[in-house]
């Protein structure tokens, strides 16, 4: 029965692999990566030995399982399970020169999972699975459990053994925190499209709209969390600047806006202006006769700014800078 | 992706797209309308010159802005030193820029060839002054129309305290690589440079740069020719990966932080005004159109650091003397952010290329030219 459930395991390591780096060289258009023992190979072979270790991944991944019932029995089977034993044995013997001469760059086994550098559990666990291929040698077709003992059995073992092999792979680890990640503001790439959408659709823009001249701004720039976007816009006689600053966030962000002379930058106070796209009954419609007072500041939709959580402005924790 | 109206034809940081007084105006510019909508603190501002606006008859002015202009070394009045504990980039070593007229035993002429009568500077050489031209020299081996960098005294503003002569940088991807030169790739904004590397040379500069192969990443230091460099000093450690094949960084989880340490780097100028201070950062706002990100498959960056624009300041600290002074950031770092090597000129930074700064601010700050690198921490100004 122990024989039975390495079938599965090391069919579903070996396409796990397999996957993962295809996923990897779909993202960076290349498979000449050089991510784990490829990387000891000089460049021109690295891409035929990733693409010839993806392919006998995948082919024994899915021979494992064609052959593990009653189709194939014989010398396919124990050839595709000879084949997956000597595979893992060729590979621990790798991760060990490969920790011999590159002992900062990780396995690779599963593509952008294993960054961590080869260690005593990648090499343990590349030699279990080794060791579970052989084992498989001479094993009879797969058949279904013949009671409900049977297969709990049968599950028991595989979830111990997928246990052992969780607690050998640095990769879980990799994983967990991707799944909880979440990018920085500060690194997160925001086309500068999505932010000029999200300022058109707020009140700063649509109370400002009447003193631009332009609708294409006429610089834009981002500095950590902020998107800064200068519209021409006029200012009784004068020729004026409005700057917007847009707090870089999917949704609702944050807007400050100022007005400043063309000419000197220096900041004007707010005038009356018609604006573009009033709506009635709400804030801004009262009949007040002068614009809030620069910098004003209102979260995209009309909703109330945030607490003390949210930003302020880029000094937001080292004020002494600016 | 979204363009701004303007005159940009490549992007707002390529290096001489629009001139050095055009790019110093539009830092200036920017800062000025940042800190209106951003209500600045009263005092922080430049009082005067601020920044001309756009149109026929308006000069660009970057006075008011640090360090910006020809020449202005360090000298420029820095509107945020002294405030909130900003260093005052005038008390920093000042480096002068020129090419050598004359030289004699006691005095250094530099000017330009051509330059109106008048306009040379002279240097007191001292018996302590040392000389960079491709080796430790005398200051009479420099030859006349050698182009110099020399840092001044920090007390005595008319004293040559060091002085490199026809000192160049190369730093890129090596493209092409025969028994005579290497052509190296130092990014789209720059010209391909050509490198020889003599046979006196050539085994200091394989210990640390084993593969010289195309696809590898160099930077060596040398004597700059007409056409050419002549590499003599690697200038760090290589890389073991290809260029295009730059290691993951690791995620970075809540806000980065505020001070960023690592190697800081020098570059030689293209299109840069002579003097300037500034600093070409590694981590360009994606979205403003620069030239490498638009390239399909581009080499990732091997750090993760927050992305900002032309004109925002970066507090740079040399932390092998403790000298620092506030930079603007005029350029982006294309090339230095491929590098995850450290500067070993005062213990082990740690990896990662933080800055590269125009060769008067490296300068300014301490650094040796014929060393590389200074080990630097950024604190980005928020």
């Amino acid at each position: 029965m122990l024989q039975t459930v390495q079938i599965p395991l090391l069919a579903a390591m070996l396409l796990g692999g397999c996957v993962t780096k295809l996923i990897r060289a779909l993202r960076l258009g290349s498979l000449d990566s050089g991510l784990g023992p490829t990387a000891l190979f000089p460049m021109r072979l690295r891409r035929p030995v990733g693409l010839a270790m993806s392919a006998l991944e995948l082919g024994l991944g899915l021979g494992l399982i064609a052959t593990a019932g009653p189709i194939g029995p014989g010398a396919p089977a124990t050839c595709v399970r000879l084949g997956t034993g000597l595979l893992f044995l060729v590979a621990t013997s790798a991760l060990l020169e490969l920790r011999a001469a590159r002992p900062d760059i990780g396995c690779g086994c599963f593509g952008d999972f294993s960054h961590s550098p080869v260690g005593w559990r990648t090499l343990t666990r590349s030699a279990l699975l080794a060791l579970a291929a052989l084992i498989t040698i001479g094993l009879r077709p797969v058949q279904q459990p013949h009671s409900s003992a049977a297969a709990a059995l049968l599950l028991g073992m595989l979830a111990a053994e997928l246990t052992v092999i969780a607690g050998l792979s640095p990769e879980l680890g990799e994983a967990l925190v991707r799944l909880g990640y979440s990018e920085p503001c500060e690194l997160r790439v925001i086309p500068a499209e999505r932010t000029l959408t999200a300022l058109r659709r707020s009140k700063q823009w649509r109370r400002h709209a009447g003193l631009l001249t332009a609708d294409i701004p006429a610089d834009v720039w981002r500095e950590l969390c902020w998107r800064y976007l200068v519209f021409p816009a006029r200012y009784g006689d004068r020729e004026a600047e409005i700057v917007f600053a847009v707090f870089l966030r999917q949704r609702r962000p944050l807007i400050h806006a100022a007005i400043v002379d063309a000419a000197t930058g220096t900041s004007l106070p707010w005038a009356a202006a018609p604006s573009r796209a009033r709506w009635p009954g709400r804030r801004g419609t009262d009949g007040r006769s002068a614009w809030p007072t620069a910098p004003d500041q209102e979260p995209a939709g009309g909703q109330p700014a945030p607490g003390p959580a949210e930003p302020a402005g880029p000094g937001r924790r080292s004020a002494a800078l600016y | 992706m979204l363009r701004a109206r303007g005159d940009r034809s490549c992007c707002d940081r390529c290096a001489g797209a629009a001139g050095g007084t055009a790019d110093a105006a539009r830092v200036a510019r920017r800062r000025l309308l940042k800190d209106a909508v951003f209500r600045p603190q009263a005092g922080l501002l430049p009082e005067s010159g601020g920044w001309r606006g756009r149109g026929e008859g308006r000069r660009h002015d970057p006075a008011g802005y640090p360090g910006f202009g020809p020449d202005s070394g360090a000298s420029a009045p820095d509107p945020l030193a002294g405030q909130a504990g900003f260093p005052d980039a005038s008390r920093l070593p000042r480096a002068v820029t020129g090419t050598v007229l004359d030289v004699s035993p006691h005095v250094l002429v530099l000017g330009e060839p051509g330059g109106r009568p008048g306009s040379e500077q002279r240097f007191t050489l001292t018996g302590r002054a040392t000389t960079w031209r491709g080796f430790a020299t005398e200051p009479t081996s420099l030859h006349h129309g050698d182009r110099a960098v020399v840092r001044l005294h920090p007390s005595r503003r008319g004293v040559a305290d060091r002085i490199w002569a026809n000192i160049g940088r190369v730093t890129g991807t090596i493209i092409e690589h025969t028994s005579d030169f290497m052509v190296v790739d130092e990014g789209l904004t720059r010209s391909r440079q050509i490198v020889f590397i003599p046979p006196r040379a050539a085994g200091r500069i394989q210990v640390r740069f084993p593969t010289l192969q195309p696809g590898y990443l160099i930077d060596v230091i040398g004597l700059r020719g007409p056409d050419a460099l002549e590499g003599l000093i690697p200038a760090t450690s290589q890389p073991a990966y290809p260029a295009g094949q730059v290691p993951e960084p690791p995620l970075v989880s809540g806000h980065v932080p505020d001070a960023i340490s690592g190697s800081a780097t020098w570059h030689e100028p293209a299109g840069e005004p002579p003097g300037v201070l500034g600093v070409a950062y590694p981590a360009l706002d994606p979205e403003t159109g620069c030239a490498e990100e638009q390239q399909p498959g581009r080499a990732r960056s091997y750090g993760r650091m927050p992305y900002l624009a032309v004109g925002s300041s970066l507090l740079v600290r040399n932390d092998c003397n403790g000298a620092s002074c506030v930079l603007p950031v005029t350029g982006c770092a294309a090339v230095a952010r491929l590098f995850n090597d450290r500067c070993v000129t005062c213990g082990t930074s740690p990896r990662g290329r933080v800055a590269d700064l125009t060769e008067a601010s490296f300068v300014a700050l301490g650094g040796e030219l014929d060393k590389g690198c200074i080990n630097a921490t950024i604190t980005i100004g928020r």
